[in-house]
């Protein structure tokens, strides 16, 4: 069992330490409560994830007699969003520099929905006229890199460069394939890397054999000559 | 109001051996080699967290203040902060350095890990958060190269403020409460069937391997959607199963019956099955086993003996052959 510390020369320590530990529990607890920190680029809300959880918000209210249409409840989100994130950012400022020196930042946005219009990487080269695909997730065939692109931190940053606002990471993403390619690849001319963007069939999809349906999306062709 | 204080004062002036807080740096240090470590051996240093700019990756690299004091995100600069960060792995775990092994360690785990927010994961934040937790703690008195240096001895009983074990048991309760309260979609409810974790089982980023079976196991999943749903809501049940042990000489049914079952022990159960069963078939990085590492926090020194007391060999010897006589 815990017991009390012994008398201490200083009277003022065990004060100190009860107001620095309260304002340790302040300051994490402020900045863990929820907020749309991360959320804030209005282009992805026009992401079909996102779309669909609007209009399952504007259904649920209006089940309870509150008649707003998506798009309006979209824009008053948008608006609450802004104004609740500038308070928000008033608040946590005095805490800033403890977050960034010590590491304390908060941020439990785990699995806030099922993301239900996800997108899938592929990586194909160009031998002749063909294409053949050297990478896609979840692919046992296609595993080029794998260990690089499989490992978490990369799959991370992988499932960013799908939403809109990651152009430019996503271009410079694509460069560092091409030279990857142009370097495994020798016989190769061209990398294609795309994302096949698609909506996660029902369990009753599943069970009666609907077929996956769905577009590949943000294809980007390179030339491997100028990497070699 | 100055009562409430006075308790506050006297709860965190208690002190108590330091075997839970030496487990829990044990664990964070294992989790910190296991972190770097892994984007080491998957030959990723130089793609996510050198800037482009210097020949790496894809990104330029700007965000943390050490990296830019020490030049910027270069392979000499990285590699550097890499290598500190792996060496205070190794040093946490055999418990060397104390504090100031703990507070280089964070700075270096979180310089790398800070560099690209787009590569990164919660994971990063529970570990970095338990490394300043570990930079408050006493962390080393027992269970490591610093006690057999100071004692003679690998083990000490010398006590402890228990406070930073407290910080790390509210560090948990904010984690989980606030993933719960921020689970807003309608899956996750009984308005969208409770059909979440089917469809995050679906999502290509964390397969491990093709989950379209789970459609024939769906009410399965729809049980697992909603015990986590209330276990991460219900995390505020944790602070109060602690309230009621901590003032277990108070009278009330309910706080006799929370002790008498051990509320605190079943919460942790739940805990480690959700870890385990979320870890197999998703790619979630290290998160499991750095929130894992924080749960020997969760009790005290004594009863976390008596818990790895029953795995000691001769225990176990002896439990087999009573149960062979019985």
């Amino acid at each position: 069992m815990p017991d009390q510390a012994p008398p201490r020369s200083s009277r003022a320590w065990p004060q100190i330490r009860a107001v620095l530990v309260a304002l340790h529990v302040l300051a994490i607890t402020l900045v863990a409560l929820p907020a749309p920190d991360g959320g804030m680029n209005r282009a992805a809300w026009k992401d079909p994830t996102v779309q669909h959880e609007i209009h399952a918000w504007s259904a649920r209210l209006d089940g309870l007699g509150v008649q707003i249409p998506p798009a309006e409840l979209e824009e008053d989100a948008w608006h609450f969003a802004k104004r609740f994130m500038a308070v928000r950012h008033a608040v946590l400022r005095p805490f800033r520099r403890y977050y960034q020196f010590a590491g304390t930042w908060q941020s439990w946005r785990m699995f806030v929905a099922p993301h239900r219009y996800p997108a899938r990487l592929q990586i194909a080269v160009r031998a002749g006229s063909a294409w053949q695909t050297v990478y896609e997730r979840g692919d046992p065939q296609a595993t080029w890199r794998r260990r690089q692109l499989d490992h978490d931190r990369m799959r991370a940053q992988i499932f960013r460069l799908s939403w809109p606002g990651y152009g430019g990471t996503y271009a410079r993403f694509t460069l560092w394939i091409a030279r990857a390619a142009a370097h495994d690849f020798p016989y190769a001319s061209q990398v294609r890397v795309r994302f096949f963007k698609y909506r996660t069939r029902s369990p009753a999809e599943v069970r009666a054999g609907v077929p996956v349906q769905g577009r590949w999306i943000l294809a980007r062709t390179r030339d491997l000559q100028r990497f070699r | 109001m100055s009562r409430l204080w006075r308790a506050w004062v006297a709860l965190l002036d208690r002190r108590e051996p330091g075997t839970s807080l030496a487990l829990f740096r044990i664990g964070v240090g294992l989790c910190v080699l296991l972190t770097i470590g892994s984007v080491v051996h998957a030959h990723l240093v130089g793609v996510i967290w050198v800037s482009a700019d210097h020949g790496g990756g894809y990104r330029s690299m700007t965000d943390n203040w050490l990296v830019q004091a020490l030049g910027g995100a270069t392979p000499a600069v990285i590699g550097r902060l890499v290598v500190a960060s792996l060496a205070g792995g190794v040093l946490l775990t055999v418990g060397l350095g104390g504090r100031v092994v703990a507070l280089l360690t964070l700075q270096t785990t979180l310089a790398v890990t800070d560099v690209n927010g787009q590569a990164a994961g919660s994971y990063d934040l529970v570990l970095t958060n338990a490394l300043w937790l570990l930079v408050l703690a006493d962390s080393t008195a027992t269970l490591s190269v610093d006690c057999r240096l100071s004692t003679g001895a690998w083990t000490s009983e010398r006590r402890v403020p228990v406070w930073p074990r407290y910080l790390v048991i509210f560090q948990l309760f904010l984690m989980y409460w606030t993933t719960g309260l921020q689970k807003v979609a309608a899956e996750w409810t009984p308005a969208g069937g409770f059909s979440a974790l089917y469809y995050i089982l679906q999502q290509p980023t964390w397969q491990r391997f093709d989950m379209s079976w789970v459609a024939w196991i769906y009410p399965l999943t729809q049980v697992g959607t909603a015990v986590t749903w209330a276990w991460e809501l219900g995390a505020p049940l944790l602070l109060l199963a602690y309230f009621w042990r901590y003032t277990a000489d108070r009278p009330g049914r309910l706080r006799a019956w929370a002790n008498r079952v051990d509320l605190r022990s079943w919460y942790a159960l739940l805990g480690v099955a959700f870890h385990v069963l979320v870890t197999i078939p998703m790619n979630i990085g290290p998160f499991s086993a750095i929130c894992l590492a924080c749960y020997p926090c969760l009790f005290t020194p004594d009863e976390v003996r008596r818990f790895v007391g029953r795995f000691r060999p001769d225990r176990v010897k002896a439990g087999r052959s009573q149960g062979r006589s019985a």
